[in-house]
């Protein structure tokens, strides 16, 4: 046994942290026992009982923050100590500094005069205030900021369009510019196809799919979620889809979105017709003949959106692994799910996966219940609650007041995970495991000491729990998809090879006495 | 210039009419300690999104993120502002008075008992284990060993307090004290919720009320500075405003007021709020024995 001990004076951390980081330190190869936690005499007590008091430890006062890493050989302890120090250092990356710093968007662009594009992510209070500099010293820009106003919004957005300049968001997380990741992207081969998006998890699994089908990507294009609507009319998705119109590199356009408020889809549309570009739609739930009728391609999911768009920019369709659904395993589990388990309960970290696996299951139930249902019907009455078939967006601003978004610290979901796991109506659980720039470090990992409880819990019980993942990301991403998607196969835990197959698979192992597709 | 939303009335008292002056001691996304020169008593400015507390200034604003504000910069009070170097400005005039009332302990008891199975039977389901709620798979053999412990000491407590032995409530009490590795130590935040229920006008625990007030003069070097402040003001009767609205609610409220209000408790901090509601059930349950 070998112990490392380092007390940090007057640190503090918050108790949310502290949990994640010690949960984290836990799972750390090599580690046998990791305590990150105030040095109380209370703790120290406890640190006592447990065998691993050192004179470090003693000296520690309440206002201290311990790090005891507990390792079985001594050559480990250090490598170890390392992991959990790196743990605590990325908590604190937020407010790392760049190497040269600018205290106004002014000076920036005054300071780097090449520079044509800002990323803002300030408190909503400064947002609209930092985006109108940024537009007025002719910077494109990408506001991850909410808690904007729609009459902002509409102010900036115009002020952009007039200035020939993209305004993405506000609340716009996902954007590829000149190949480059911004905020939640995935690494994508650089390609011919572009993405204008106005939802983050929808234009992430589209560009990730694409990927896989063997396309790349010129552009994505974020819009902010509240572009669509009525009052703000489209603004950012007309002009993304003019600008990659213009773009010579890209060849076909792919737009993402929930279905957008009616005039505006017909404005959208109307801008399809005027496109000299194939361009593929896929608004989720959206309207087929409408889209048909303005020369688009209609996708009903992610997948066949990508599908379509890597065939429209000329990849050979010999050569894609299109990624069939496995239907003898569909048959296999539908075998050894009892009469009683109906339901099927969904736990996503991204919004739009969410919304695919629900409306996919929408086609063949009429009792499924969401916290983001559009149907007020079929809303939960009580979003801790389960009803019938459930899908669960642990990203939505229920979950999330306060406290990490579930794609930083998917911990948020594992207590729910087990409690449907404990539910003896509950056939199938679904779930996404978010990679790419801002996510967590492995968001396999920290699930599945609660996915191998539930399977041997269901085990002990005599019942069969399916458990359905779907990772999203590509061989480019870190961590690394395949070490991810082993360590959910190594705990019999199904993978699903794309966001559409996750919500077909969920929905056809629960269906009973009818035909699957 | 950002400006205060609500502000508790003592903080609001001390910056107006002293000279107040102190460094940042904290900083969290959502919540800026203050460390006052001179006693070194805590206050905190809290983001929009939090509620009302001892000590706290509600200032509008999401997030304390990227305003490069760090420990030890300098903060003072000018002409009804606040101001923390020249990183952030708040105006004190627009904020509303708050301070904490408890409601009065109830002569007919019928809610309580009807409102305590169900939250009960919530915690158990809903609430964060860990800390006093025992994990049934702890992260690790500190964790485990905390979680025996707290349950060892607070069982003494709560028999203590049916027993109404006065000699060894603060020994006891000053047991929890620093236990729990989070920033408000779980067994801190028990003795918050106990505390709320002791100071409750006409609780049978009533008689604790003295001896909490001085369990807290013996306590100071056993917790973190953050965590003493708060446990400080509820051995007075002040806590935070959700709290507040739990006991109300659970006392005089309908089944779903009761879970309602005590869905924002359990959304304190990690594990905090579970501790807390604990703290608060132990209590309220004493108090059903001794006094029917």
């Amino acid at each position: 046994m070998s112990i490392k001990v380092v007390i940090k004076r007057n640190t503090y951390f918050d108790s949310v942290s502290l949990m994640s980081l010690s949960t984290k330190a836990n799972q750390i190869e090599g580690v046998e026992q990791a305590i990150i936690g105030m040095g109380t005499e209370m703790n120290k007590g406890v640190i006592r009982n447990v065998g691993l008091m050192t004179p470090e430890v003693e000296e520690a006062t309440a206002g201290d923050l311990m790090i005891i890493v507990k390792t079985t050989s001594a050559d480990q302890t250090e490598s170890a100590y390392l992991a959990v120090e790196e743990l605590l250092t990325n908590k604190n990356k937020a407010q790392a500094k760049s190497d040269i710093k600018y205290a106004t968007i002014d000076s920036a662009a005054q300071g780097i005069p090449d520079a044509n594009f800002a990323v803002i992510s300030v408190n909503g209070a400064f947002a609209v205030r930092e985006a109108r500099k940024a537009l007025e010293n002719d910077l494109h820009v990408m506001l991850f900021s909410d808690n904007v106003s729609v009459e902002d919004e509409v102010e900036l957005k115009t002020l952009a369009h007039e200035k020939g300049l993209l305004m993405m968001g506000p609340d716009c997380g996902t954007a590829i510019i000149g190949n480059t990741g911004l905020c939640f992207a995935n690494a994508v081969r650089k390609g011919n196809i572009g993405i204008v998006a106005a939802s983050g998890t929808g234009s992430q699994e589209v560009s990730v799919r694409i990927h896989d089908f063997g396309g790349g990507i010129t552009q994505l294009i974020g819009t902010g979620g509240r572009d669509l609507s009525k009052e703000v009319g489209g603004i950012m998705m007309l002009d993304g889809i003019k600008a990659l119109d213009a773009d010579e590199a890209t060849k076909v356009i792919v737009l993402v979105s929930k279905p957008p408020e009616a005039s505006v889809e017909k404005k959208v549309l109307a801008q399809i017709k005027e496109c000299s570009k194939p361009v593929v739609v896929y608004f989720i739930g959206g309207n087929e003949e409408a889209v048909v009728a303005a020369g688009g391609q209609f996708a009903k999911t992610s997948k066949e959106a990508a599908l379509k768009a890597v065939l429209l920019a000329g990849i050979d369709e010999a050569g894609i692994n299109k990624r069939a659904l496995n239907i003898p395993l569909v048959e296999e589990v539908r075998a050894k799910l009892a009469p009683e388990q109906k339901y099927i309960r969904g736990l996503f970290c991204g919004g739009t996966l969410c919304d695919e696996s629900m409306y996919l299951a929408m086609e063949k139930f009429d009792n499924v219940y969401s916290n983001i249902q559009k149907n007020p019907d079929f809303l939960l009455k009580d979003i801790n609650v389960s009803q019938e078939h459930t899908f669960i967006d642990f990203g939505d601003d229920d979950f999330t007041n306060g406290k990490p978004h579930p794609m930083i610290d998917p911990s948020s979901r594992i207590d729910r995970f087990l409690q449907e796991a404990k539910d003896p109506s509950v056939g199938v659980i679904v779930m996404d495991f978010v990679l790419g720039f801002g996510s967590h470090e492995d968001p396999v990992g920290v699930m599945l000491p609660a996915m191998i409880e539930a399977k041997q819990l269901a085990e002990k019980e005599g019942r069969h729990l399916e458990i359905i993942g779907y990772v999203l990301g590509t061989d480019l991403d870190t961590p690394n998809i395949d070490e991810q998607v082993k360590k959910l196969i190594d705990a019999g835990v199904t993978h699903a090879s794309s966001s559409t197959n996750a919500g077909l698979l969920a929905r056809e192992m629960v269906l009973k006495g009818e035909n699957h597709e | 210039m950002i400006h205060a939303k609500s502000g508790d009335d003592y903080f609001l008292q001390q910056m107006v009419a002293t000279a107040f002056t102190g460094t940042v001691h904290s900083v969290f996304q959502h919540a800026l300690n203050i460390q006052r020169d001179g006693n070194g008593e805590i206050f905190t400015l809290a983001t929009k999104a939090m509620d009302r507390a001892p000590n706290t200034l509600v200032i509008d604003l999401d997030t304390f993120d990227h305003l490069d504000i760090h420990q030890y910069d300098r903060v003072l009070v000018r002409h009804n502002q606040l101001l923390i170097e020249e990183k952030l400005q708040i105006a004190i005039h627009t904020a509303t008075r708050w301070q904490c009332q408890l409601p009065i302990y109830p002569l007919n008891r019928t809610s309580l008992r009807m409102n305590m199975s169900s939250v009960k039977q919530f915690i158990d389901l809903q609430g964060k284990g860990g800390g006093i709620k025992r994990n049934d798979s702890p992260v690790n053999e500190f964790e485990a060993e905390t979680s025996r412990l707290l349950q060892q000491r607070t069982t003494l407590l709560y028999e203590e307090i049916l027993n109404q032995r006065l000699d060894r409530f603060q020994a006891y009490a000053a047991d929890l004290v620093g236990l729990g590795p989070g920033l408000t130590p779980s067994g801190d935040d028990f003795l918050v919720g106990l505390f709320a229920v002791i100071h409750l006008e006409n609780s049978p625990c009533s008689i604790y009320k003295p001896l909490c007030e001085s369990v807290i003069k013996m306590i100071q070097p056993l917790t973190n500075e953050i965590s003493y402040t708060t446990l400080k003001k509820a051995a007075y009767g002040q806590v935070r405003e959700s709290i507040c609205s739990f006991i109300h609610a659970i006392l005089y409220g309908t089944e779903a007021e009761s879970i309602e209000a005590l869905r924002k408790v359990l959304a304190i901090g990690s594990s905090s709020g579970t501790d807390i509601a604990l703290g608060l059930i132990s209590g309220l349950e004493a108090n059903i024995k001794l006094g029917g």
